[in-house]
């Protein structure tokens, strides 16, 4: 079980990790989400709405609605310049804190 | 049977629930929603399980509804707003929040709707304060359901009439005999100087004319606010005075009043009059406008009798005197009025006593006193009756400005929606119920309404004093907080507001949104179709105006400009209201004084002056003494030179001529209508012929017959009419002045004034100033309607040039592209104006026989009248077809000079 805080903080950088690869869609990410944790990261998916929201209120994402081959609409989201920026820095800042503690925790040998 | 659609349904209708969940936002929780179902249907699993599973994902998220606001908010951490204050009924607030979003993105739009729907409705208001005001008139008494005025109605040798005058004895006799009589007062005007009763304190003079001697009782049948002094007993000893507030301000400036002295005259007609002493006992609130009883001083009513000792005894003399009672509370009114008869056997029986004859019919009859003002049209009335025909047509303008105001707004929202059918449409698609979009639009074109509303107050307070003077009300914002009036004004916004947004609302919503997003970005046709009918009513409605307006102009014009028979113009005009007895024997005298300034090139002095209203009269008849069958006419007493300095016109027989000493105890004139009214079919019939009046029992023989001039004003039909040499009902002073900047001449009048009448204060007016006065109506229908007929047609420009930039806006791409192929700014604006040309003919087409018909019955009313004018109606039409153009062609214009490449940047 991971912490609730730490489901917080990863969510954003993870979601524009994902998008960086392309224009996505809500229920597409979830599962991304899942397949690459190995199911070790179960979000909670009605979630996920409220921090796309906040992600395109701050200018990191934008969306656009398209309509399906069945005829349904769905939202797609994709990285704004903004985005990309903010993404590089999520990374730095999730690097700081992994080099420290790989030396503290003494993690090196598991993330091999 | 499992039924995915309904089952969705319902789960979206649970998410809805939520606040901070817009449209938009469903949809896509409901896509994921079904992307979920369809995974899990993939993998085995059947639709409801799927289903279920789905749902139950979607309810571990706890408090969705605050993440969705927080997420929102520009703040972080924070806390929506419903779990902060319980009272805002959320709905109501996000309509609101809605609503102001879309004004503030189209301020313009907002702007003229707010503006057009303001003047609408503060027309509207004032107009409803003018009629509740009229029909409040004297409903604020207490118990007034219980108060009535007593007037009568008899059949003598001289004719019939009903008068609202009674005797004097009648009050206490009431008091005395009827049990079902609480209260009885008695109202009574100074006798013969009613109108201007002279009244002095030190250096302080005037003439006041709302002057009455009044029982002691009298705030108990009328609500009469004491100030200063005892409603019981201001008004018991002889000599006691109680004034309003205003009269003290004017007499004593900031001094208390009470227990000072005021000096008064009045005419009790008993050859002399004098300043007599009274003492101030009493202040109270000065009368209010919606009365008919109006008051400035209230004299005690032992005065009267006390000078007048058979006042208690005189049954057969009843002018102005006035008899107010106030039933108990289980007295029934038809009852007692039946039983107050036995009082008019009483004057039965004094008038045998006295004429030696029987009076052939005596009654009285009772009348409420809150009717009094719109209904009551009897003889010596104590003010001019209200008129329902004036609240009718006011109030008929005033709903049609309205509903010009609210077309514009119902015109204008539609335009707005047809460029939000976009909008609208994906809100539907996504989710948005058809109750949600009705709200809508009714909670944002209520907002607007109220915000009109609000910006109509204003308006109505700068409306009030125009008004006020016209109509000679005394209208204040004060009336609007009446609960009839206010009650009025929150259904007239609740129906406005309701009214103008139904259409928008429920008529535009109720289209396939589908269409919508595919592309095709067609308005609905039935919001086109109701635009004209908004557009060629608005316009309709303005050129009936226009063309009534211009009507009711002209016909004044026509009732000043006619030949009135007589010289008005320059005409000074003094009227001696104290020392009469001066004027009436000195006259020529006086005459002679005013007649040494070079500037005053003529002076005669009458009873009235054409213009007043003449009701005194003589009943002819060519047998002396015998009146039965007498011949009724009007009469003015004149003197040698009345005919020839109003150039009045002889048509047979002479005028009087000095000199002739028969002239004055022997001669008459009689005018042309009077030819008829005696029986001749000629002018030269009647000279020559001997009539006695009941007047001065004198018989005279007709020396001559005057031209039908216009004594009374151009509204009435000439009456016939009598001229006498007969001082004793003069009262008039007209002077043929050349009035320029060098000379002095008002000051030389009054000088000669105050050698004859001293202490009198010296008031004059222009006999041509006074006739206008006449058409008092009859010019304040023509300025109303000058008024709203000029804010009708800026409220339907605004509306049309509301319109006309929107469509241009929205066909800049067809105008860019237009232009680019080669069209000139002139075709552009004729493609605009085009249709809107062909829509205010139709508008003119049908206005003009609805103005036809409402002017002909008009003018009906009327002896003297013009005929309707057809050069008005085109004149209208073409006004408003001039207007229309300009304020389209404005718009096409800038359309047309835009910059195409602009336009057609945005695609």
């Amino acid at each position: 079980m991971i912490a609730k805080a730490m489901i917080a903080a990863s969510t954003k950088p993870i979601i524009l990790a994902i998008l960086k690869g392309g224009e996505n869609y809500g229920y597409r990410i979830i599962q991304s989400v899942r397949e690459i944790s190995g199911g070790n990261l179960e979000w909670s998916e009605p979630m996920l709405y409220p921090v796309l929201r906040r992600l395109e209120r701050d200018g990191l994402v934008k969306s656009k609605w398209k309509v399906t081959e069945n005829g349904r609409f769905r939202k797609y989201y994709q990285l704004t310049p903004l985005g990309h920026e903010e993404l590089k820095n999520e990374r730095l800042q999730w690097l700081t804190v992994h080099v420290a503690f790989c030396k503290i925790l003494d993690l090196a040998a598991e993330t091999k | 049977m499992f039924n995915l659609t309904q089952a969705i349904e319902r789960w979206r209708r649970k998410i809805l629930a939520g606040q901070a969940i817009e449209d938009g936002d469903l949809a896509e929780l409901e896509g994921h929603l079904r992307d979920k179902i369809e995974d899990l249907a993939a993998r085995g699993m059947n639709e409801e399980e799927a289903f279920l599973r789905a749902e139950a994902e979607f309810a571990r998220s706890k408090d969705l509804d605050a993440d969705f606001f927080r997420a929102r908010s520009r703040r972080d951490g924070a806390r929506p707003s419903w779990q902060r204050w319980r009272w805002v009924p959320p709905l109501l607030a996000s309509y609101i929040k809605i609503a102001l979003r879309k004004i503030r993105r189209q301020k313009a739009y907002a702007l003229i709707n707010i503006a057009g729907l303001s003047v609408g409705l503060a027309c509207c208001a004032v107009i409803i304060l003018y009629v509740t005001n009229e029909l409040s008139y004297d409903t604020f008494h207490p118990d007034s359901r219980r108060l009535y005025r007593i007037a009568t109605h008899r059949i003598n040798q001289v004719g019939e009439d009903r008068s609202s005058t009674t005797p004097g004895p009648l009050g206490p006799e009431l008091l005395r005999s009827y049990p079902q009589i609480e209260r009885a007062v008695r109202i009574v005007a100074p006798y013969e100087n009613a109108r201007h009763v002279l009244v002095v304190s030190g250096e302080k003079r005037f003439f006041e004319n709302r002057v009455w001697f009044v029982d002691r009782d009298i705030s108990h049948v009328f609500r009469i606010p004491f100030l200063q002094g005892h409603p019981q007993t201001s008004l018991e000893k002889p000599n006691a005075v109680v004034i309003t507030e205003g009269t003290a301000r004017k007499y004593f400036g900031g001094e208390p009043p009470l227990g000072q002295t005021l000096q008064i005259e009045i005419d009790y007609d008993t050859g002399t009059t004098e300043l007599q002493d009274y003492e101030i006992t009493g202040v109270v609130k000065d009368s209010p406008a919606n009365t008919h009883f109006k008051y400035d001083l209230l004299l005690s009513m032992p005065t009267l009798l006390q000078n007048v000792p058979s006042f208690e005894e005189d049954w057969l003399e009843y002018h102005t005197k006035y008899t107010y009672v106030k039933l108990s509370p289980t007295a029934e009114a038809a009852d007692f009025e039946k039983q107050v008869q036995r009082a008019a056997a009483i004057v039965y029986q004094k008038y045998e006593e006295a004429r030696n004859r029987k009076m052939e019919l005596f009654e009285f009859f009772l009348q409420p006193l809150s009717r009094i003002h719109m209904d009551s049209r009897l003889q010596e009335e104590m003010e001019p009756p209200g008129n329902w025909y004036y609240v009718y047509i006011y109030s008929a303008v005033a709903l049609l400005i309205l509903l010009v105001g609210c077309m514009n707004f119902v015109n204008l929202s539609i335009a707005l929606s047809a460029a939000r059918t976009r909008e609208v449409g994906l809100r539907k698609v996504v989710g948005a119920s058809r109750g949600h979009l009705v709200g809508q639009f009714l909670g944002e074109s209520f907002l607007i309404t109220l915000l009109a509303f609000c910006l109509s107050f204003g308006l109505v307070y700068s409306l009030l004093f125009p008004f006020n003077r016209m109509a000679g009300t005394e209208l204040s914002l004060a009336g609007l907080t009446q609960p009839a009036v206010f009650a009025a004004l929150a259904g007239l916004l609740v129906a406005v507001g309701l009214g103008s947004g139904f259409y928008p609302a429920f008529v535009l919503t109720a289209f396939k949104p589908v269409s919508i997003l595919q592309g095709r970005l067609a308005p609905s046709s039935r919001g086109t179709l109701m635009q004209t009918l908004l557009v060629v009513g608005q316009f309709a409605i303005s050129i009936y105006l226009v063309i009534c307006t211009l009507t009711v102009e002209q016909q004044l014009n026509f009732m000043r400009g006619r030949a009135l028979g007589f010289d008005l113009e320059q005409k000074l005009v003094l009227r001696v209201k104290s020392n009469l007895s001066h004027l009436r024997r000195d006259y020529e005298t006086i005459k002679n004084s005013f007649l040494q300034n070079p500037a005053i090139t003529g002076a005669t002095v009458s009873s009235s002056v054409p213009g007043d209203p003449a009701d005194a009269g003589y009943y002819l008849t060519t047998r002396p003494g015998d009146f039965k069958n007498a011949a009724r006419l009007k009469v003015i007493t004149i003197d040698y030179d009345f005919i020839p300095e109003f150039k009045i016109k002889m048509m047979a027989g002479r005028a009087f001529e000095r000199g002739l000493k028969n002239d004055e105890n022997g001669a008459y004139l009689i005018n042309l209508a009077g030819v008829k009214e005696l029986g001749f079919s000629n002018p030269q019939e009647a000279l020559e012929k001997s009539y006695m009046s009941h007047y001065h029992r004198m018989t005279k023989r007709i020396i001559g017959v005057t031209d039908d001039f216009h004594y009374r004003g151009m509204q009435t039909v000439v009456e016939p009419l009598i001229l006498d040499i007969e001082s004793s009902l003069m009262d008039t002073i007209t002077l043929s002045v050349r009035m320029d900047s060098s000379n002095d001449l008002l000051g030389f009048v009054r000088r000669v004034w105050d050698e004859h009448f001293p202490g009198v204060p010296f008031e004059y007016s222009f006999l041509d100033e006074d006739f206008d006065r006449q058409y008092r109506y009859e010019k304040q229908m023509g300025s109303l309607l000058g008024i709203t007929t000029t804010l009708g047609l800026v409220v339907a420009c605004l509306g049309l040039f509301g319109m006309a930039s929107f469509i241009a806006r929205r066909r800049e791409k067809e105008i860019g592209i237009r232009k680019v192929l080669g069209a000139s700014a002139h075709d552009i604006v004729t493609m605009l104006a085009g249709r809107f040309v062909r829509l205010i003919c139709l508008a003119a087409v049908i206005a003009s026989p609805l103005a036809l018909y409402s002017m002909n019955s008009w003018l009906r009313d009327f002896a003297y009248r013009i005929h309707i004018d057809a050069a008005i109606f085109l004149a209208a039409a073409f006004g408003a077809l001039a207007i229309a153009l300009l304020t389209v062609g404005l718009q096409g214009f800038r359309a047309a000079v835009a910059n195409p490449a602009d336009s057609l940047r945005n695609e």
